[in-house]
């Protein structure tokens, strides 16, 4: 009989096989297709021009006019200083939660509730978070509402939690024997948790620092709110108005014009080869700083 | 832990019955030499030859009984690593196979002395020796019950007979002296009843050395520990009457 | 030797030590005589580990731990100062070796002097050099002192948290069954370590192994169910115990 026992096994088990290979493949298709969208239509712009040159004049090339293509120098350096400015804040924050969940909460419900509100503000959109951001300072200080210190305060509402959680994690990886070791040896508790508890952690620190980045370098909708417009010129102080790629992705291709439109592509591919670059830097620095500190 | 650990637990473990066998060993043992000791003397006192013979002929098992037992002894201890009273037990044993074994041996010796049946002429001799006989038998008998069952209070009443003993082997040795003087043509005789004497003595001196161990196994006290040294003296500076000067 | 002409180093005092309401050590009175070994035996679940924890105030670390009682070093109460300097004066090994994974073998010996102070460069490779000659470590990794600690064999990282212990000039030396998670060999070196370390430190040894207890320590300690019922010298404990129950115990007929 075609369907008893040991055949119907054995063609179930190439059923399975077939069907999880085919949701691979159904994975790898929308990566490859947005890659593939980008590089096409964004390659064109992908010139060192694209790096050091302001924006161009808006214009759509027709009979007689050559419009310039001009560069993302503004929006490259505004993401920079936003996201440096970010990481300012929210790193120390974030890991000085993590440290004091893990090292000095412990098993107390005050552990579990950093925990929780990490993961509650991990889920706040983004959107919301630049609009908090914006009431809040609107009240403080109008004119600098629409600023890059503006912006940067929204990125960071939405780094702190996955620098929190990520650090919390690494934290409750380095085990126990370590803490007790240092503290057997006569040093102070505040050493053992940021000298060496902390350094054993450093892998999956950095990596939870590195994904954070790459979450705020692409995020657009907090920026919204706060970051304002400054890309004609170059930026000035951070309490200017400010420029940041993905932003300016959104106004680049609501633009009529052709060579604003040439240039968001570029921005998308740019971004797009930045959180690659991230996400594999990440995880290369886990891996190698573990192996490093396992002596191999 | 829910059970209490000083509770009986019933059935006795292999620990424990290595311990008993060993036990029986060393009692095996001494019932051995005490049969020599028993039949050694019958023999020499009858002058049979023949009995003579069988306790001579017992010696090889006894050699054979003390071998077994400082095999078996040796692998307890490196085996199961014993502690307290099984680490006391185990080297008391050892001691006291050697005693038991010492026994035996005088035993043969008193078999190997046996040459003529007794001459009327020394017959207080013989009864004297009879009498020791009489006494230092149910010493040892005395000291293996305590062994073989565990009795330390019946391992230390052997210590006062021991005097008794010691008083015994002075009289007859200042008898077979002043007779040697008065009828030389008995030397022979009179040397062998002398060496007789002195193995009574030892043996009940070595049933002794058992109940000490018995009782160092049983309890881990020492000999100086319950019984007080006495001065000693050389016999000859005795005072007549027995003055205490035991050499326990 | 007889306990009262041995000076106490430790003492320890109507100890009690809880974990949240239940009591894992009860009433301990002991004293700790002075450059000798002492170890502390037991079956499971005594209390062995507790007791040892107390004495350099590790265990109060631990979530809801609580301890009442007196804990004596050299006649000053250690519940009386601060906790981190009783830990420098009394160290401990642990049962599984945990050199610092992320610092060499060098970095390893000398971190309770740089995380204690700002030694000078002749002051570490002093210490780290001493350290590692007790320990019985100096001839296997003289000419590698920088290479990863963890490169080291199990015994050998015992041999070298000892080290970095003893780098923090203790007076007192804890070991929580520090040869448990050791092959035989790496054993007994460290059990002719202990012998060495005699010389010029207090020595209390947490072991579940008697015949370890027989070959290394002084003094003897049995606890049971959290209470202490027999302490005397090595000899005399396992030759000779008072207790029924150490007997019981040291004959292996318990329960």
């Amino acid at each position: 009989m075609m369907f008893d026992r040991p055949a119907r096994r054995k063609y179930f088990s190439h059923g399975m096989t077939i069907l999880t290979g085919l949701s691979i493949v159904a994975i790898m298709v929308p990566l490859a297709a947005v890659v593939y969208q980008c590089v096409v239509l964004g390659g064109s712009v992908f010139n060192l021009d694209l790096f050091i040159k302001g924006l161009p004049y808006p214009c759509t090339p027709r009979q007689g006019v050559t419009c310039q293509q001009g560069g993302l120098a503004v929006p490259i350096v505004g993401t920079l200083e936003l996201i440096a400015l970010a990481a300012l804040y929210s790193v120390p924050i974030g890991i000085g939660a993590a440290i004091f969940a893990v090292e000095y909460a412990g098993e107390r419900a005050s552990a579990r509730i950093i925990g929780m509100v990490a993961d509650v503000l991990a889920g706040v959109p983004s959107i919301v978070a630049g609009a908090f951001v914006y009431a809040l300072i609107i009240i403080y200080d109008p004119t600098i509402v629409f600023s890059t210190f503006s912006g940067s305060i929204a990125l960071s509402v939405l780094m702190v939690p996955i620098v929190t959680r990520t650090c919390e994690e690494a934290l409750r990886t380095v085990p126990n024997s370590v803490r007790e070791a240092a503290l057997a040896l006569g040093i102070s508790r505040w050493k053992t948790t940021l000298r060496i508890v902390l350094v054993s952690a450093l892998p999956g620190i950095v990596t939870g620092v590195l994904l954070a980045v790459a979450r705020a370098a692409g995020e657009a909708a907090p920026l919204l709110l706060t970051l304002g417009d400054g890309c004609a010129h170059p930026l000035q102080g951070v309490t200017q108005e400010g420029c940041a790629l993905p932003l300016w992705i959104f106004y680049g291709a609501t633009s009529p014009y052709q060579n604003w439109i040439n240039l968001a592509w570029g921005a998308a591919l740019l971004l797009l080869l930045l959180i690659l670059v991230l996400s594999i830097a990440s995880r290369l620095t886990l891996d190698r700083m573990a192996r490093r500190m396992r002596g191999e | 832990m829910s059970r209490d650990p000083l509770a009986d637990t019933g059935a006795p473990r292999g620990y424990d019955l290595q311990v008993r066998d060993l036990k029986h060993r060393a009692v095996q043992l001494g019932e051995w030499a005490f049969t020599m000791v028993h039949d050694g003397w019958r023999a020499y006192d009858t002058g049979d030859f023949t009995a003579a013979q069988t306790v001579l002929d017992r010696d090889a098992t006894l050699d054979r009984f003390d071998e077994d037992m400082e095999h078996a002894t040796t692998a307890f201890l490196v085996l199961r690593q014993p502690a307290a009273i099984d680490l006391r037990t185990a080297v008391a044993l050892l001691k006291i196979t050697t005693h038991l074994d010492r026994i035996g041996r005088l035993g043969f010796d008193m078999a190997r002395t046996t040459s003529s049946p007794p001459v009327p002429e020394l017959s207080d001799i013989r009864n004297l020796l009879q009498r020791m006989d009489d006494a230092v038998e149910p010493m040892v008998r005395q000291a293996l019950d305590a062994l073989a069952h565990d009795q330390v209070d019946t391992a230390r009443e052997l210590f006062a007979r021991d005097d008794a003993v010691d008083r015994m082997h002075r009289e007859v040795s200042q008898l077979i002296v002043a007779t040697l003087e008065k009828q030389p043509k008995q030397a022979r005789r009179l040397a062998s009843d002398l060496l007789v004497a002195r193995h009574f003595e030892r043996i009940a001196d070595n049933a002794c050395k058992v109940s000490e161990k018995t009782i160092y196994a049983l309890t881990g006290q020492r000999r100086s520990e319950y019984l007080p040294r006495h001065a000693t003296a050389p016999y000859a500076l005795e005072s007549p009457w027995g003055s205490p000067t035991k050499r326990k | 030797m007889e306990l009262s002409t041995e000076t106490p180093k430790m003492e320890v005092q109507n100890l009690t030590a809880y974990y949240g309401e239940s009591a894992a050590i009860q009433n301990i009175n002991l004293t700790f005589p002075e450059r000798r070994a002492t170890a502390i035996i037991g079956p499971s679940g005594c209390g062995k580990s507790t007791l040892i924890r107390c004495l350099n105030r590790l265990h109060e670390t631990a979530p809801k731990a609580r301890v009442e009682g007196s804990v004596f070093l050299d006649g000053e109460d250690l519940y009386g100062i601060d906790a981190t300097a009783v830990r420098r004066r009394v160290g401990m090994v642990f049962q599984k070796p945990n050199p610092f994974a992320t610092m060499s073998i060098y970095n390893n010996v000398s971190a309770p002097l740089r995380f204690n102070g700002r030694p000078s460069r002749e002051e570490m490779d002093a210490a780290v050099l001493r350290s590692l000659q007790q320990s019985a470590l100096w001839d296997e990794v003289k000419d590698r002192v920088d290479a990863a600690a963890t490169s080291l064999s199990g015994g050998q990282q015992q041999r070298l948290c000892i080290a970095r212990a003893l780098a923090a000039n203790p007076e007192v030396l804890l070991m929580d069954e520090p040869c448990s998670a050791l092959d035989p060999i790496a054993t007994a070196k460290i059990e002719e370590l202990i012998a060495q370390l005699k010389n010029n430190y207090t020595v209390v040894i947490v072991t579940h192994n008697m015949q370890q207890a027989a070959r290394v320590a002084d003094y003897t300690a049995f606890l049971y169910l959290g209470k202490l019922v027999e302490f005397g010298p090595t000899e005399q404990l396992f030759e000779r115990p008072q207790e029924k129950l150490t007997e019981s115990y040291i004959t292996g007929r318990f329960g």
